[in-house]
């Protein structure tokens, strides 16, 4: 079990985070509703990497920070690289999660040279006209996250178990704000003109119950990639770490590991 | 005390099953219900119930903003305002919302309201609210995690570009202007300004400190927003304003009839179609994430783990009785409006009643009647009242003497009745 971790300093805007394991290092950027703790999925990761897990600016303890960002790339992934620089990190595996995929995908374009391999699971930020897609923001604000899970529990399970319930429901329409920040009013975030420029092979992971990202989004994504592979992840809605965190992270680490093979296989 | 007569302007034809077969009557409603022919006639029955208000003695003329939703048919409250400025002499023109984030630039607002304030010769009162979710956010697509920002910024840049005399230069984080020099600038210096809003402490604070009146518009009633004007008295107090009933406006559903038997008669049905249908609104377009500030969302799930319901038409299941026990509805008989009225005042302690005496598809002969009633035995019966305080919220048009008088206008004698003008119309399509 990790704690979280808070960096002050010069060359960066504080953050907070979750750092465990050894080996290869790997960025994790989180899915719309943030990390809900040092997550089983991330102990997982950490058998085999050194996982580095920020909550991103806007989410969870950083929510104030949500003001200095501007809706476009630019000042999320100049927060990144900030993030892998003070931290001594020259190159790593990013993994995203949804809003994370596409903020992860945005560091990839940028900044190239600075990931080695790339996974992006459930990824918003492209739209495609026609295809029916469920919009996470438009729920009843009682239970406006249900949507994200395949599990009709999931998110009495996954965000409100052994938390005071008032505390986790402000945190989950936080967290939404934070992603209405990016994502409003609907998720073409630009990233689709910049995908060439990945250089990293790239895994694009559809969940098979994500009404949010529907599968015909995988392709979508892999078709502007240089090296991209597709698969998909089973019993999983968009929030697929938390519900499927050892199929999840099995996926992930075979294909950093190995590559191409294991997505096909 | 102060009377204004509003008007949402609701679609009267929303199906007996509408609230079956579709779910929302906001947003996302069915563009197949509207009747663009049926709609020449309804605009124009309800501009003539605004200039009747001004006819019997109304002291202003509500009309707000809303989009794509089927309860308010104006997208454009200032093309409202503007046939109104030239068509009456007298009254206020209560234009109670632009809201200011959809407008970019925002100087369209400052510009249309002084083009208002000019034509009527200084008598619009300039409404500013942030504006619903269901508007700003998921009809109009402004960022809700913005939103209160754009809004306070737009809020800035009006207020100066109707005061400053010099060009300057605007360089805000949503609005970068290098020219701001308006042309032309209202008579009124400035109008007097509304905020209409739905109870963040945010909103007090920021009429308090611009000494703006505070509207409270919600269709819960008098007896739930007594709590909820305790709270705004309250907060002034401890910001140490002085009270002046005046700074504060209350919307009410009200109805009048000869008799309270009739009054149920003859408008429970209508009321009946406004909080079952026209309240009809899917709650996932109710609040988008950010849309309210993170102190207002705890406090209101703390009010709804408490069981206060927040559901827009929970008025819906009440029986008559109930709707005028609980406040919903002020009706009946002159004498027992009076009384109602009388009582929303004193406890509410608001020197403006904004008069929603048309709601739902109450047909025009029977809103006449109501419009009429009120204001012939209602309005005296409570006039008085909060006279001692001076309104400081209320136009200072020029003197009528001095105002222009538009050319009077020449109508066809033998145009068709309306039914049959619909029919003929109808025939033809």
């Amino acid at each position: 079990m990790s704690e979280l971790q808070h960096w002050t300093g010069p060359g960066s805007r504080e953050f907070w985070y979750y750092q465990a394991g050894t080996g290869r290092p790997l960025l994790f950027l989180h899915h719309m509703l943030g990390l809900q703790g040092f997550e089983p999925a991330l102990a997982r990761l950490a058998e085999t990497c050194e996982v580095i897990a920020p909550h991103a600016p806007g989410w969870g303890p950083a929510k104030d920070q949500l003001a200095e960002m501007d809706d476009g790339p630019l000042d999320i992934t100049l927060h990144n690289t900030d993030v892998l620089d003070v931290l001594e990190l020259e190159q790593v595996d990013v993994v995203g999660v949804s809003i994370g995929a596409w903020m992860a995908a945005e560091l990839a374009a940028i900044r190239p040279e600075r990931v080695r391999r790339l996974v992006l699971v459930n990824p918003l930020g492209l739209w495609i006209d026609g295809v029916e897609a469920v919009d996470p923001f438009a729920q009843h604000p009682g239970f406006p996250s249900r949507v994200l899970f395949a599990d009709p529990d999931g998110r009495k399970r996954y965000l409100f178990e052994g938390r005071d319930k008032l505390d986790a429901h402000v945190e989950e329409l936080l967290n939404l704000r934070a992603s209405a920040r990016f994502l409003w009013p609907l998720p073409d975030t630009g990233i689709k003109k910049r995908l060439h420029r990945i250089q990293a092979p790239t895994l694009i992971v559809t969940s098979e119950h994500d009404v949010i990202v529907p599968a015909a989004y995988g392709p979508a994504w892999c078709s502007e990639l240089t090296d991209g592979h597709l698969t998909t992840l089973p019993d999983a809605g968009h929030l697929a770490e938390l519900e499927q965190p050892d199929a999840f992270s099995r996926m992930v680490v075979d294909f950093l590991q190995n590559g191409a093979a294991a997505a096909v296989a | 005390m102060k009377f204004h007569w509003f008007n949402l302007m609701p679609w009267p034809y929303l199906p007996d099953d509408f609230t079956e077969k579709h779910r929302s009557v906001w947003v996302d409603v069915d563009s197949r219900l509207f009747d663009p022919v049926k709609a020449n006639r309804i605009y124009n029955e309800y501009l003539d119930l605004l200039e009747l208000a001004e006819d019997v003695g109304y002291d202003g003329l509500g009309i707000n903003e809303h989009h794509q939703n089927a309860y308010g048919l104006m997208p454009s409250p200032q093309l409202m305002a503007a046939t109104l400025s030239r068509r009456t002499h007298r009254a206020a023109i209560l234009l109670l919302g632009q809201s200011l984030a959809l407008y970019n630039p925002p100087t369209r607002v400052a510009e249309e309201m002084a083009m208002i304030d000019c034509m009527s010769g200084g008598r619009l009162i300039s409404g500013f609210p942030v504006g619903s979710s269901m508007d700003d956010n998921y009809a109009c697509g402004v960022n809700p995690a913005t939103l209160r920002e754009q809004y306070l910024e737009a809020h800035d840049l009006v207020r100066r570009a109707w005061s400053d005399p010099d060009v300057f230069a605007w360089n805000g984080k949503h609005y970068k202007l290098r020219y701001v020099n308006l042309w032309p600038r209202p008579i009124q210096d400035p109008p007097p300004i509304w905020i209409p809003g739905g109870g963040s402490v945010e909103t007090w604070d920021f009429c308090a400190e611009h000494r703006y009146n505070y509207s409270y518009l919600s269709f819960q009633g008098y007896v739930r927003g007594a709590q909820l004007m305790d709270g705004f008295w309250q907060r002034m107090e401890t910001l140490g304003q002085t009270f002046n009933p005046y700074q504060a406006a209350f919307a009410q559903q009200i109805c009048v009839a000869e008799t309270d038997a009739e009054a149920k008669r003859l408008y429970e049905p209508h009321a009946r179609y406004f909080f079952s249908r026209c309240l009809h609104v899917h709650p996932g377009f109710a609040d988008a994430p950010g849309y309210r500030t993170e102190a207002t969302i705890r406090a209101g799930l703390i009010s709804q783990m408490a069981g206060q319901s927040s559901a827009l038409n929970q008025a819906a299941a009440l029986s008559w009785e109930e709707m005028i026990e609980k406040g919903f509805i002020v009706a009946g008989s002159p004498e027992s409006v009076a009384e109602q009225v009388e009582r929303l005042a004193r406890t509410l302690r608001v020197g403006h009643l904004v008069c929603l005496l048309h709601f739902g598809d109450m047909p025009n002969e029977l809103c006449q009647q109501s419009t009429r009633l009120f204001a012939e035995k209602v309005i005296p019966e409570v006039r008085g009242l909060w006279q001692e305080h001076e309104d400081h919220w209320y136009p200072q048009p020029m003197p009528a003497t001095e105002r222009a008088v538009p050319r009077p206008v020449s109508m066809p004698a033998a145009a068709a009745p309306a039914e049959q003008t619909l029919r003929i119309a109808e025939g033809s399509q």
